[in-house]
């Protein structure tokens, strides 16, 4: 079986949970032998042909072009990082290409797709609400045009039998591929729009969204909470909706022993410091268990467009040097932050999963996380609170801080939990259901 | 008789390191040793050697009839050993000459008088002590960082023996209808007031080389001219002090070389000394020269030098530079009851106020002057940075 497959983000172009998500999904895939022509916003116009599981971490690469091809073949790289610059990738998200390279997309997606007499009403709706809204001048809205263009040529030179893709970003790219390909499409929902804009958000994404959802064969939601939502916000048919929990897999080099750097609690928010994860209520929180135990100390790990804003109420605060910011953290040091901290806080608004209290819990750190999550219908051992319900979280904080060995024990249970939680098992259900969709398609076709 | 009295600032901070949380309780050091060698070996080169050279020679060709005065911190003196030991020699080669005067103020150029009387008493002593070991000199005219004054510091300097007199901004509110060419006394009578006469001094430490000013450029001629014209407005005969205070990196720093700020200097005191009703003073000798009583003038509310609004908003305005001081002060209180020496040093080290005008975040021209002055990308971090370094020595105290 081949996929092809399209994702935004993938190591070590990566920039929150969906790179990590489509890592492990993409390595426990190959496991059982499934073969991905993966593609991802790079510079250059290339694939990565995965066959087996260490491809994860060497990423083949293939051009489309056959002179840029055997040109590439003829280079020597002296690091990885060399030979990913050559491709076009980079840990920033800046590089994915250049806006200057995009010639303008003049909505060029050929109307014959969805023009021709053969095709239903329904079908001409979805396509023009797709088209209608991947609209605008921002850099994002360009570089989605950019990669769907490139799918239509994608489409045609490669051979798949099912196209997988992750996020609205690259739901025009698999639904174009679809149309021309004739070949099943599952689409998969790691996080919409309501989550993202912790309100009602940008409505061209909401549309697009919706398209292509409802212009996939199977829709993945990583939880039930999401898999309501799309039923629920974008009343999606049911019975193409499945759930695929994510899961986290301990990198092998890992090292779990605690080493603190504070006397004192350290409680500890890791992530994208934006409406969405609810840094606000962490600061609400760090405030009320500071008056009660003001030897404790708040780190807020992680960058984002709220992150000016969180440092100057906590200095009206007046926290003193007890809410700290880290600032971006590369993944070495995330591991130190871990290892540093007692008790983990997601206290997100909207959480469709959240990878990062898995990786938590693997260090063995007491998890608090917010009831309107993903992971919370995964995990046992940890505290699970409405994320509004700021008096709960300063109990349960409290009551953590002044009986740590409970805390402990909970922390050392919640290791074990998250231990058996693995990608494996997720990617033996998305198996199943690449299985099922191809059955349905070819019966159909008949 | 207008005396023209110049007072030179010179300090350096301690510069914090990009200090993250994973910095600590690492050993990394929280100063940034190599910035700061860096920028005290640039400005001695580019200002302190020059200027000093050239102040000396205008006191020996003017054979006691140029005089200057300086502040000099005890963190510049520090870093002038660390780091250029001449230049400090050159600093004592001016004050043998007996045409220099030594201002006292803090230790640590820090705005502990805002904060903690008894720290601000403990690091006036102290630069006291640092100028009587360096320069064999008891400083009799103290000045508060940044000109920061308010009625309740001359209670504070009356009481140390030595001061009789204190420099600060001759800001408008408070002057009013009075000229900051006279010398006062304060509030109570008991201290001399010497008030830095803005509009003169600013034409030289900030707009001596912008183009963009009317004046452009400042000749010596022109700026003697002005100078002279003061001194019309005085029919009773009574002694003028004209007060130029200004950083000393305004030389060859702030004003580079090419704007011509050297030759401004290198021609000034011969054309000022052309007129007999003109000349230099030093600061302690205002006293004994204003021939008149002295009126008394009272500050109730704080004023500095700095920015437009000559307040305390540059370091003490946001809740950034707030939290931060307190944060300091506390830990400082915490570190004197255990005693720490070392811990006490760091400490005072962070109360420079450099660190908080870095976090100071107003917009505009004054904005932009901070920028050029910070180390820091932005407000933010520095205040990112300094709260890490906070907690770095509280987790040391604790320990």
């Amino acid at each position: 079986m081949k996929i092809l497959m399209f994702t935004w983000e993938f190591p070590p172009l990566i920039s929150g949970g969906l790179g990590m998500a489509c890592y492990g999904m993409v390595k426990a895939l190959l496991n059982l032998g499934i073969k991905i022509d993966l593609v991802l916003p790079t510079r250059e116009m290339v694939y990565f042909p995965l066959r087996q599981v260490s491809d994860v971490d060497t990423l083949p690469v293939i051009f489309f072009d056959k002179a840029k091809q055997s040109k590439y073949e003829k280079l020597l790289f002296s690091n990885e990082a060399q030979r990913m610059e050559h491709i076009g990738i980079s840990e920033s998200p800046e590089s994915y290409f250049q806006l200057a390279d995009i010639k303008r997309y003049s909505i060029s997606l050929k109307k014959e797709y969805w023009l021709s007499e053969r095709v239903s009403e329904e079908e001409r709706d979805v396509w023009r609400e797709m088209t209608n809204h991947l609209v605008g001048d921002e850099d994002l809205i360009h570089k989605v045009q950019e990669f769907t263009l490139r799918a239509e040529k994608i489409a045609k030179l490669l051979e798949y039998d099912l196209i997988h893709a992750h996020d609205w970003l690259t739901y025009p790219a698999g639904m174009l591929v679809r149309k021309i390909s004739n070949k099943p499409l599952v689409v998969h929902i790691h996080a919409t729009e309501f989550d993202r804009a912790g309100g009602p958000g940008d409505e061209r994404v909401h549309k697009i969204e919706h398209a292509g959802m409802t212009y996939a064969d199977k829709v993945i939601a990583v939880s039930k909470y999401t898999a309501q939502m799309i039923m629920s916000r974008y009343r999606i048919d049911t019975a193409k909706i499945r759930i695929v929990h994510n899961a986290f897999t301990v990198p092998e080099d890992a090292v779990f022993t605690k080493e603190r750097i504070f006397q004192g609690p350290v409680i500890l928010f890791l992530g994208r410091i934006t409406l969405q994860k609810g840094p606000d209520y962490f600061l609400e929180m760090a405030q009320k268990v500071l008056e009660t135990h003001p030897d404790a100390r708040f780190i807020m790990a992680g960058t984002g467009d709220m992150s000016r804003k969180l440092l100057r109420s906590s200095a009206s605060l007046k926290l003193k040097n007890r809410f700290l910011f880290t600032g971006f953290l590369n993944r070495k040091q995330v591991e130190r932050i871990l290892r540093a901290s007692d008790i983990y806080v997601l206290p997100s608004v909207s959480e469709p999963f959240g990878i990062s209290p898995l990786e938590a819990m693997a260090y063995g750190i007491t998890s608090v996380i917010s009831k309107q999550s993903g992971v919370s219908e995964v995990v046992n051992h940890a505290f699970k609170i409405d994320f509004w319900d700021t008096d709960l979280w300063v109990q349960t904080i409290n009551h953590l801080i002044e009986n740590p060995e409970k805390s402990q024990k909970m922390g050392i249970d919640g290791m074990h939990e998250v231990n058996r939680i693995q990608w494996d098992e997720a990617a033996e259900k998305i198996r199943q259901l690449y299985s099922a969709t191809l059955a349905e398609y070819i019966r159909k076709q008949k | 008789m207008l005396n023209i009295i110049f007072y030179f600032q010179v300090h350096q901070p301690f510069r914090l390191r990009h200090y993250n949380v994973l910095d600590i309780g690492q050993g990394t050091p929280i100063f940034d040793d190599k910035l700061n060698c860096e920028i005290m070996k640039k400005v001695s080169q580019k200002c302190y050697l020059p200027t000093n050279a050239l102040l000396l020679k205008l006191i020996k060709e003017h054979e006691g009839r140029f005089k200057v005065a300086f502040s000099i911190t005890g963190t510049a003196i520090e870093q002038f050993k660390l780091y250029s030991p001449e230049t400090l020699d050159s600093f004592k080669a001016l004050v043998d000459t007996g045409c220099v005067e030594i201002l006292g103020e803090t230790y640590y150029h820090s705005l502990s008088f805002m904060y903690d009387s008894n720290e601000f008493l403990d690091q006036v002593h102290m630069h006291r002590d640092l100028m009587k070991q360096e320069f064999s000199y008891s400083p009799e005219t103290f000045r508060n960082t940044e000109l920061i004054y308010q009625d309740r510091l001359s209670d504070l300097i009356y009481e140390i023996e030595g001061f009789k007199s204190i420099l600060t901004e001759g800001v408008d509110r408070i002057l009013q209808w009075r000229s900051p060419l006279y010398a006062y006394k304060n509030y109570n009578k008991r201290i001399n007031l010497l008030l830095k006469y803005y509009q003169l001094a600013d034409d030289i430490a900030f707009r001596f080389s912008n183009r963009d000013w009317p004046e452009y450029p400042l000749t010596v001629n022109k700026f003697v001219n002005w100078i002279d014209k003061l001194t019309l407005n005085e029919s009773k005969g009574r002694n003028q002090f004209l007060n130029l205070f200004m950083d000393y990196e305004t030389f060859g720093e702030h004003q580079w070389a090419e704007s011509g700020i050297f030759d401004f200097m290198r021609h000034f005191p011969a054309e000022v000394l052309k007129h007999e009703h003109l000349g230099f003073a030093h600061p302690k000798e205002a006293s004994s020269l204003s021939n008149y009583q002295q009126e008394s003038m009272s500050f109730p509310e704080a004023v500095s030098w700095a920015d437009e609004e000559r307040d305390l908003s540059a370091w003490l305005e946001n809740d950034m530079q707030h939290n931060a001081i307190e944060t300091l002060y506390e830990l400082l209180e915490k570190i004197k009851t255990r005693g720490d020496e070392k811990l006490l040093t760091i400490a005072r080290l962070l109360s420079t106020s450099d660190h908080f005008y870095y976090m100071c975040s107003k917009y505009f021209q004054d904005g932009d002057v901070h920028k050029y002055f910070s180390p820091y990308d932005s407000p933010d971090q520095a205040y990112i940075y300094y709260i890490n370094a906070l907690a770095e020595l509280e987790e040391k105290l604790l320990r």
